[in-house]
Formats: structure tokens, C-alpha cells, sequence
């Protein structure tokens, strides 16, 4: 059947391939690198607001450094750099190191913006009950930073969802990979790039679907 | 039980208390007037370590604040376990009521004995329960911050503070956020406390509320303790022409 430019029988041969073969992976990658973005940004974060200089300093060295290079860039200093001076990554630890460490970059400046707005009374409220610093944090400060960060938060996992298609640079083969690898069987590149597209839409459309009833199941405590 | 001496404090170069000595014995509720400003704040919050001191010495039922005293006799700083035991066992009620928003009225007063006194939890709610029908708040217990009124809110953080079993409370202008009409169900709470015998430190402009309840006024202004009498010396007699002043300016 032929709809347009597009041939529908072809598109139902090529999707289950960029589903199982291409989606599956990107999904696992932005899974991961949401994971592990969120670690490395919670604690950069926490530098970035810790009394202690030093910490202050590694903080703000890292989301300044990784903030001002391309992705792109650090994917090809990880894969290609690293191997040149002899250390060989797999594409995929590549791709979830450079998602990961490029995320959580600009998740500590969502995490620390997010902690910062919450009002000081907050943490001497807790402070004058005996909490420690680190209790304080954990029960009183980030529970409510953590509803405040959901949606600058949903906004970085859909950005970090669509960076997954960087890592197809470094012959790692998620969905935009199994796309051009199609092509270069096929060379229907409207058809296929553009069921690449769709994919991706749909992704980051459930993304976004998930987040907001996370923030509507959140939101009950400041509704009156 | 509280023992201030010559404390000291700048924040950068304004010296927000100068040489501020203040004993306030066990049961003793101690009022501090005086003009905004004048360090009342941030001399409440050095007593819990909220704030360091530059100088001069706090000591609160004999341990010094913050500090260590060596065999030899030097003081150095506290281990932080021991500050946490301190601020657990002083009470502070704040002007903002600083109630966790993110918790009901419950689980704000029993977060402090759960988290720090690792009390069970079931244990921690009927003692909260208590807590609350003390403030007369029992049937809101389930409330969010957000659903309750001002007052509310600040006998609900008076109960939290109670929570600790402290031996001391510091009330930071308790009813100065709050509409006229709520004022007098929060300084109720406090009248009950002070008739129980609960040690008291209460920075307020409510003077009616001084007079009633203050074993001694202390005057503060510009960092200073200008005065310290009995409430009846200081609101029909005061020595001091600041007191005089500020006392014309608000009564
Ligand atoms: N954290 C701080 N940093 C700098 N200045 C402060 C800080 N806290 C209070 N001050 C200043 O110290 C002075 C006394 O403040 P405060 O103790 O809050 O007075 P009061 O409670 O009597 O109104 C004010 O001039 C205030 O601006
Ligand atoms: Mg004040």
C-alpha cells in the first residue's frame, strides 16, 4: 500500500527492526544515563552548595567544563580519545559515560537551583530540631526541592532522550543507527528517517506523559 | 539553665551584638522587646548554635555552647553530635512558623523524635496526638500546612518543638506574621507553657503578653542590653530613655 511519497508495507518491515533493534536501546541508554546523571548531579550539586571550598571549586569546575563542550565532543574524546592513549571503551559504556557525565552536569544546576529555592527557615527548622545537616537534607530539603525539579527534570530526561542519538557517532546502535544502517541497505532515506523521527516523537511524548502524573500525584500537599 | 556572657557578633563589619550578658534561670520566662533590628534574632539563635559567636561565652544547663573545655582547660569546638544533642533539647519557635509543608501537621511533630531520637514511629504519633490536643489541634492532625491558618500553623510548630522534650523554648516573635485576631490563640499556647514551668526565652511587641507572663523584660537596642527589670519596672518605670522611647512608640 502506498500512502503519498511513503510505502506502509515497506514502514511495517523496517519498524519492528528500529523498535527491537534501535528504540529498545535508546530507551535503556536514557534509562541509565537518567540514572546515573541523577547520582553525579545530586552530588555536584551538593557541592555546589556545601560549605566547603574545595567542593565548591569541583563543582562549579565540572558543570563549567562539561556545560562548554558539545556533547558530541566529549563522546569523541571518550571513545576515540581514550583508545588512542590506550584505553578502550565499549561503544556502549561510552555512550552511557558521556550521557551520564554530560547530564548530570546540567541536572546539578537544576538539583542546586531547585534546593536553593527553598526558603532557609526550611533547613533551621530542621537544624532546631537536632537534625544533622545530611538528615535535614534528606528528610526536609529535597522532598520538597524534588516536586520543584520535576518539570525542569522532565524537560533534561526528554533532552537527555533525543542526545541519545549522538552516540550513533561512536558506532553504538540505538534507534538513529539502526536507522542509517537501514538506509544503507535500503536507500529509502524519507521513509525511514522519518519512521525514526515518529519513534522518537512517541518516546518522548510517553516521557512527558509519565512525568506529568508523577507531578499531579506530587502536588497534593500544596493544594488547598 | 542559660548563661550569655559578653557575647559578641558581627556579620562582616556590623557588629550585630555587643557584649550581651543574660542569665535566665530554670522555669524563668524572660521576654526581649526592642526596636527592629536591634540583634534580638540573631541573639536567640546563637543560644542554639544556629549562629557562632565571635566572642564571650554561652552556656546552656552548664555546657558551653558549641564548645569543648579540654582537660587542660582550653575550649575548642564541639564535636557536631554534640551540637545537634544541644539544638534537640532547645525549642525554637520562629516569626514564619517554618512548618514542613510537605508533611501533615502529625508528621511534622513527630519527624523531630522519629529522625532524631529514632523513636518508633507508632510511639511518635500518639505522643504527637497528645502533642496536638495540648494546642487544641487534635481534629487537624491530618492537615497540610497549607490547609491550615496562621495560628494554626504556629501551634502546630509550638508542638513540634515540644516534641523534643526540650528543656528550654525560644520563641522568635511567635505571633508577629499572624492577623490581630489569631494572636491571642498562640499566645494562649504560651501561657499554658510558662504556667508549667517551661523555661522561656520570647522575643515579642506583644506587651500585654510581657507583662502577664514575663518573669523579667529585657530591653535590647543596637546590639546592647539597655534594661532588665520586672515587667511592672520596665513598663511603668523604665530607667533607660531608649526604653522609655521605643515603649512610647509601641504601646
Ligand atoms: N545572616 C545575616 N547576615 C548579615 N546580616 C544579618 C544577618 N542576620 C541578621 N543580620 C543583620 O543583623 C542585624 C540584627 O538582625 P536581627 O537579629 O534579625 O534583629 P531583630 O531580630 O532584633 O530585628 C540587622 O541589621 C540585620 O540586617
Ligand atoms: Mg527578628
Amino acid at each position: 500500500m502506498q500512502v503519498g511519497p511513503i510505502d506502509v508495507d515497506f514502514l511495517l518491515t523496517i519498524l519492528p527492526i528500529l523498535l527491537k533493534k534501535g528504540a529498545l536501546l535508546t530507551l535503556e541508554l536514557t534509562v541509565e544515563a537518567i540514572i546515573f546523571g541523577t547520582i553525579i548531579g545530586l552530588f555536584i550539586a551538593l557541592f555546589k552548595i556545601s560549605s566547603i571550598k574545595i567542593l565548591n571549586l569541583i563543582g562549579g569546575f565540572y558543570t563549567w567544563v562539561i556545560r562548554g563542550i558539545p556533547l558530541l565532543v566529549q563522546l569523541y574524546i571518550l571513545y576515540f580519545g581514550f583508545a588512542y592513549i590506550g584505553i578502550q571503551f565499549s561503544p556502549k559504556t561510552a555512550a552511557v559515560l558521556g550521557l551520564s557525565i554530560c547530564g548530570g552536569a546540567y541536572i546539578a544546576e537544576i538539583i542546586r537551583a531547585g534546593i536553593q529555592s527553598i526558603d532557609k527557615g526550611q533547613m533551621e527548622a530542621a537544624l532546631s530540631l537536632g537534625m544533622s545537616y545530611t538528615q535535614a537534607m534528606r528528610r526536609v530539603i529535597l522532598p520538597q526541592a524534588y516536586r520543584r525539579l520535576l518539570p525542569p527534570m522532565g524537560n533534561e530526561f526528554i533532552a537527555l532522550m533525543k542526545d541519545t542519538s549522538l552516540v550513533s557517532i561512536i558506532s553504538m546502535t540505538e534507534l538513529l543507527r539502526q536507522g542509517i544502517i537501514l538506509n544503507s541497505t535500503y536507500f529509502r532515506a524519507m521513509e525511514i528517517y522519518l519512521t525514526v523521527g515518529v519513534i522518537y516523537l512517541f518516546m518522548t511524548t510517553l516521557f512527558i506523559y509519565l512525568i506529568n502524573r508523577l507531578e499531579k500525584r506530587l502536588a497534593i500537599y500544596d493544594s488547598n | 539553665m542559660i548563661v550569655a556572657e559578653n557575647v559578641c557578633k558581627s556579620f562582616g563589619k556590623l557588629q550585630v551584638l555587643k557584649d550581651v550578658s543574660l542569665t535566665v534561670k530554670k522555669g524563668e520566662v524572660v521576654v526581649i522587646i526592642g526596636p527592629s533590628g536591634s540583634g534580638k534574632s540573631t541573639f536567640l539563635r546563637c543560644l542554639n548554635y544556629l549562629e557562632t559567636i565571635d566572642s564571650g561565652y554561652i552556656t546552656v544547663d552548664g555546657h558551653p555552647v558549641g564548645k569543648k573545655k579540654l582537660p587542660d582547660g582550653r575550649l575548642v569546638n564541639d564535636s557536631k553530635k554534640n551540637i545537634y544533642r544541644l539544638r534537640s533539647q532547645i525549642g525554637m519557635v520562629f516569626q514564619r512558623f517554618n512548618l514542613f509543608p510537605h508533611l501533615t501537621a502529625l508528621e511534622n511533630v513527630i519527624e523531630g523524635p522519629v529522625t532524631v531520637y529514632k523513636i518508633p514511629r507508632e510511639e511518635a504519633k500518639e505522643r504527637g496526638t497528645e502533642l496536638l490536643s495540648k494546642v487544641g489541634l487534635a481534629d487537624k492532625a491530618d492537615s497540610y500546612p497549607s490547609q491550615l491558618s496562621g495560628g494554626q500553623q504556629q501551634r502546630v510548630a509550638i508542638a513540634r518543638a515540644l516534641a523534643m522534650q526540650p528543656k528550654a523554648m525560644l520563641f522568635d516573635e511567635p505571633t508577629s506574621a499572624l492577623d490581630p485576631e489569631l494572636v491571642g490563640e498562640v499566645l494562649a499556647v504560651i501561657k499554658d507553657l510558662a504556667r508549667e514551668g517551661m523555661t522561656m526565652v520570647v522575643v515579642t511587641h506583644e506587651m500585654g503578653f510581657a507583662r502577664e507572663v514575663a518573669d523579667r523584660v529585657v530591653f535590647m537596642d543596637e546590639g546592647r542590653i539597655l534594661e532588665e527589670d520586672s515587667p511592672q519596672v520596665i513598663f511603668s518605670n523604665p530607667k533607660h530613655p531608649r526604653t522609655r522611647e521605643f515603649l512610647s512608640k509601641i504601646l
